[in-house]
């Protein structure tokens, strides 16, 4: 099959077969428990008559594959009609014969799944109907996702069980030995005229089970024609009344077909562990399917054994010992108990018990030679010349049975109502065409004899007796054992649940800082059996899965057994972020989900202390606050940020102190600087401005020009709400157009906000006055500042329809204007009325 | 072939809560795998089990929610209780405080749960009877106040363990005999799975499986 175990590349593979997913295509898990530690998935794959045992190590390949084939059964049942799967055919020549089912490849593992899938992938792509609906039909991932999870199918269990079972069997079961009494009887159409207990009862002690046939019960045209006879009802109470007194007995079955009638009975005692009862007919007669010849079975499960009962008459004459052949062959392949699935043969049984009238007879013989013979009871030279005995023996029928010594006269034929061979002009040679044989472990002959007495028909009855070894259910220890496997199975499904060890459960930051991010790593190992999908997920409530000042790479995965992902948590406090934990409305804690899919949940904490900021702290804070904000006690910067109404003893200052030396340091370095507010800043050089606001210092501010003009956009940007609060923003923008509209709207604003306001308005003027050298101009600036003074709302932006867009671009332009009235005209008398 | 029997026809959702320490784990684990977890770690998370049962001839699938106790995970932990068909509610028989603690959890199993979620009160550590901290009759009568099952079990015996969990599922089985129960609800905590033979049931149990995935 392949060129190099375990093979490594594509091309250590070949394609051994190729099977069509049609209607005749099966497939079935069995799974094997060998041991401990030791899983195998066995996979049934049939096709036709072909049949494949997989044998494969659990996991994706498997996984995959079984998945895969699955889907193509889904889909193949969905279509109609079925598929034709033309281009099978140019692998039809090269693709070996199917002589070898049952082929089984232990040891090729992942190779056999390798190539199969490949197999099934591409019949998806060769057969184009097929792909249609594979892109036509959404659900059909489902299966395959579900397998993949590695989910222990609940099919597969029931098989388990029933194999575990099926491997324990000898130790919640004992054997008990049954008596069974064989008969038959070929009775030339007569009625019961006699008792027939002297065949049936002879014995001292009752059978524990009857099996009673009968042929040419009826040679009428009636019963040939219509199947329909009352010699069936005058024999069957022949035989009730004929059974062993000794004992009561139940009627396990009546099968007949024509002249072929079968009866099994058991003592009553038995009757309660009578399971799986099913009769069935076969003709083998004219035109080789009429019942005027062929067979009838009865089979059930006694206990934990099953058995099968068949009675058949083969085909007459001397000379046909090939088409009696043929008529057990044919008996044998198509006697088919189809109420099970799969449909039980005669030979799927524990013990199988063949009567009847074969026909078998004596040949190349002298008729006076044979009578002599039986004479001197000397039967042995007869049966040399046994056709059965001699078939038997080459293996022509009967292959696997056995037949007791026979010891009794021929049973054919004879003159009705004497002991004398056949007077007719035919002058037949004696046979013994009524046998009885047995196939199956644990069968012991007892008897097997003749019943001369019995004189109404051309043949005389048959019988044999077997002691038989039935297993017996015991079943407290069977519910002990089946209770263990299911405990065993419990086990193993909690042991196959995905299990994971992350390193650490408590992530904690150091001191973290506005803009500055910090990462911890996180080693998440599949320490469990089965493949991981691992996802962390969002709290009750929450609308994502974790808090916005932090960030998880990856947040979703996938980790084979054995195999780590590492996971990178980034802290970072940015404006959407910092007002919240400088107001204590947030702290850096929070308590990630990692949730395994089919499995648990792990919590993992992350911890970090936030250092407060100048940055997403609010103007009417900031007024308040005279020193450097890290020299504050803890906690005031809350109160002042929670406070409505606040209680100082010192009076506020009009605007923030860090605006007025961003904005000092720009007017003093700035005005002049090309492109002021439109180049950004340095990370690093932003960083050290807010530790100079924050943690005050003689030095002069650092960093570069456009740094600190980004650090000023920036502290207007991180606050709550913006200078123009949200419940005014619709306002201000209905009244951009109007310019005294909006300076009453400014008149209005809280008195620190309108200051920031209109300082910044100045100052921008003052910006502007410079603009040969800036080369900044009136739109670009308030542009720029209309998003800040006019922060949007939050969520206003989600929307990315372009219906969205269009109005945020009219709502942008509303900005500018609404911004630019306050750069070019004078703002004099508003600073002069306050 | 017979249809199915190893099959099971529901699945009851089942939630373990209680104060950390109790022994929450150590009565899933005696549960599932019929041990005694002597060092058992503290659950960081909620830990899941399964076991199939036999209530009235039906087999029944058990999927257990272990959840953490810590109170530091107590908010986080309410999330697990919705769509619980059976709540076990454990303190510990040589602890006062975890018993004290209980009304609080009872609070938060009424509130978040369904009306016919069925909670069972476990005392655990009853093999610890020379330390024990609150007497029998004292949470008897708690729980017969508030409508609630009850028994003294042992984790690291066995005792009463398998009789808490399955007299658990009995009350559920019989809410669902009654109709109290919903089967229909969302919440439940019970899914009905007609049992079927063959590759149909593999199906079947995906379905059941996509659509209570999608939480």
């Amino acid at each position: 099959m392949s060129s190099r175990m375990p093979p490594q590349l594509i091309s250590d593979l070949a394609i051994e077969r190729v099977l069509p997913v049609d209607a005749d295509f099966g497939c079935e898990i069995e799974s094997d428990i060998r041991d401990e530690d030791g899983v195998v998935v066995y996979v049934n794959i049939s096709s036709h008559k072909l049949k494949l045992l997989f044998e494969m190590v659990p996991g994706m390949k498997t996984n995959n594959f079984v998945g895969e084939i699955f889907r193509a059964e889904v889909l193949r049942k969905r279509r109609r009609p079925p598929p034709e799967f033309q281009w099978l055919h140019k692998y039809a020549s090269g693709a070996g014969s199917t002589h070898n089912s049952g082929s089984s490849c232990p040891g090729m593992d992942n190779a056999v799944g390798d190539s199969m899938e490949r197999g099934v992938d591409g019949l998806t792509i060769q057969d184009e109907s097929i792909a249609d609906t594979l892109l036509g039909s959404p659900e059909i991932s489902v299966p395959r996702q579900s397998i993949a999870k590695g989910a222990t199918p609940i099919a597969a269990r029931e098989i388990v069980i029933k194999y575990q079972m099926a491997m324990r069997e000898q130790h919640y079961t004992y054997t008990q030995a049954l008596r069974v009494y064989v008969g038959t009887w070929n009775v030339n159409g007569q009625p019961p005229t006699v008792g027939i207990s002297e065949w049936l009862a002879q014995d001292p002690d009752p059978p524990d089970i009857y099996a009673i046939g009968f042929q040419e019960l009826d040679l009428s045209k009636e019963a040939f024609l219509f199947n329909d006879t009352p010699r069936e009802e005058e024999w069957q109470e022949a035989v009730l009344n004929g059974l062993h007194k000794k004992a009561r007995y139940h009627k396990v079955a009546l099968v007949r077909l024509v002249g072929m009638m079968l009866l099994v009975f058991v003592q009553e005692q038995h009757a309660a562990y009578v399971r799986a009862v099913a009769t069935e007919t076969v003709g083998t007669g004219i035109m080789g399917k009429m019942g005027n010849k062929g067979g009838v079975g009865v089979r059930f499960e006694l206990h934990s054994t099953s058995l099968c009962f068949v009675n058949s008459h083969l085909a007459a004459h001397v000379e046909e010992y090939e088409r009696r052949n043929q008529d057990y062959h044919d008996i044998c392949s198509r006697m088919s108990f189809t109420r099970f699935l799969p449909p039980k043969g005669i030979n799927d049984h524990d013990q199988v018990y063949w009567l009847g009238d074969l026909n078998y007879r004596i040949t190349d013989l002298d008729p006076r030679l044979v009578k002599d013979y039986i004479d001197q009871g000397n039967y042995l030279p007869l049966l040399e010349y046994d056709q059965l005995c001699q078939q038997h023996s080459l293996k022509n029928v009967y292959a696997g049975y056995q037949e007791g010594n026979i010891t009794f006269r021929p049973t054919y034929k004879y003159d009705p109502g004497s002991d004398n061979w056949d007077s007719s002009e035919k002058n037949r040679v004696p046979a013994w065409c009524d046998r009885v044989l047995w196939k199956g472990d644990g069968i012991t002959q007892v008897a097997y004899r003749s019943h001369p007495k019995l004189r109404i028909s051309d043949h005389k009855p048959v019988s044999s007796l077997f002691d038989s070894q039935i297993r017996v259910i015991d079943a407290a220890k069977y519910r002990k054992i089946h209770e263990e496997v299911m405990k065993k199975l419990d086990k193993l499904e909690n042991e196959f649940l995905p299990q994971v060890m992350v390193d650490n459960t408590e992530v904690i930051f150091d001191t973290i800082r506005y803009l500055e991010s910090q990462t911890r790593d996180l080693i998440i190992a599949n320490t469990g059996q089965v493949p991981v999908t691992f996802e962390f997920i969002k709290k009750l409530d929450d609308s994502s899965y974790c808090k916005d000042w932090l960030n998880i790479e990856p947040y979703s995965g996938f980790i084979m057994p054995g195999e780590k992902c590492d996971i990178k948590l980034e802290v970072y406090v940015d404006k959407k972020s910092a007002f919240k934990l400088n107001s204590g409305e947030d702290k850096l804690y929070d308590i990630l989900v990692l949730h395994l899919d089919g499995g648990k949940d792990i919590f993992i904490t992350v911890t970090g202390t936030y250092e407060r900021s100048c940055f997403g702290s609010s103007i009417e804070a900031l007024v308040y606050i005279s020193v450097p904000v890290r020299e504050i006690p803890l906690g005031r910067l809350m109160e002042l940020e929670n406070a409505k109404e606040v209680t100082s003893t010192q009076d506020p200052y009009p605007i923030p102190k860090e605006i007025w030396f961003l904005v000092d340091h720009l007017y003093r370095h700035g005005l002049k600087q090309p492109h002021l507010f439109e180049e950004p800043g340095l990370n690093s050089d932003l960083l050290q401005i807010r530790n100079w606001l924050d943690n005050g210092s003689p030095d002069p501010m650092p960093g570069s020009i456009h740094s600190v003009a980004e650090a000023l956009l920036l502290l207007l940007e991180s606050t709550a709400e913006p200078i123009i609060p949200y419940n005014l923003h619709s306002v201000c923008l209905d009244a951009a157009n109007n310019y005294v509209q909006c300076k009453q709207i400014v008149m209005q604003l809280p008195e620190h906000r309108k200051n920031v306001f209109l300082y910044l308005c100045a100052f921008l003027q003052e910006v502007l006055c410079h603009a040969s050298y800036n080369g900044l101009d009136t739109k670009i600036i308030a542009a720029l500042f209309g998003t800040i003074f006019l922060r949007d709302p939050p969520r206003s932006r989600g929307d990315l329809s372009s219906q969205a867009r269009m109005n945020q671009q009219a709502l942008d332009r509303k900005k500018v204007n609404f911004v630019y009235h306050f750069l070019v005209n004078d703002q004099s008398d508003f600073i002069l009325g306050r | 072939m017979s249809a199915g029997p190893y099959n099971y026809s529901y699945i009851f959702k089942y939630i373990i809560i209680g104060d950390m320490g109790v022994g929450k784990s150590c009565l899933l684990h005696q549960f599932t795998e019929k041990k005694f977890m002597a060092d058992c770690p503290h659950t960081i998370g909620v830990e899941f089990g399964t076991r199939i049962i036999e209530v009235s001839g039906q087999k029944i699938k058990l999927q257990i929610w272990d959840t953490a106790g810590q109170e530091r995970f107590r908010a986080v932990t309410r999330s697990y209780y919705r769509g619980a068909a059976g709540a076990l509610m454990v303190y510990d028989i040589t602890r006062r405080s975890t018993y004290n603690h209980l009304s609080s959890w009872l609070t938060d199993t009424r509130n978040l749960t369904n009306p016919s979620t069925v909670i069972f009160l476990i005392g655990n550590k009853c093999d610890l009877d020379a330390q024990r901290d609150v007497t029998y009759e004292e949470a008897k009568q708690f729980a017969d106040e508030n409508g609630l099952m009850f028994v003294e079990a042992s984790a690291k015996t066995g005792e009463n363990v398998e009789e808490a969990f399955l007299e658990t599922a009995k009350k559920i089985y019989q809410s669902i005999q009654d109709g109290r129960l919903d089967l229909n609800a969302a919440e439940s905590g019970v899914q009905h799975k007609p049992s079927q033979p063959g590759r149909n049931t593999l199906v079947n149990d995906q379905q059941v499986n996509k659509d209570t995935c999608a939480c």
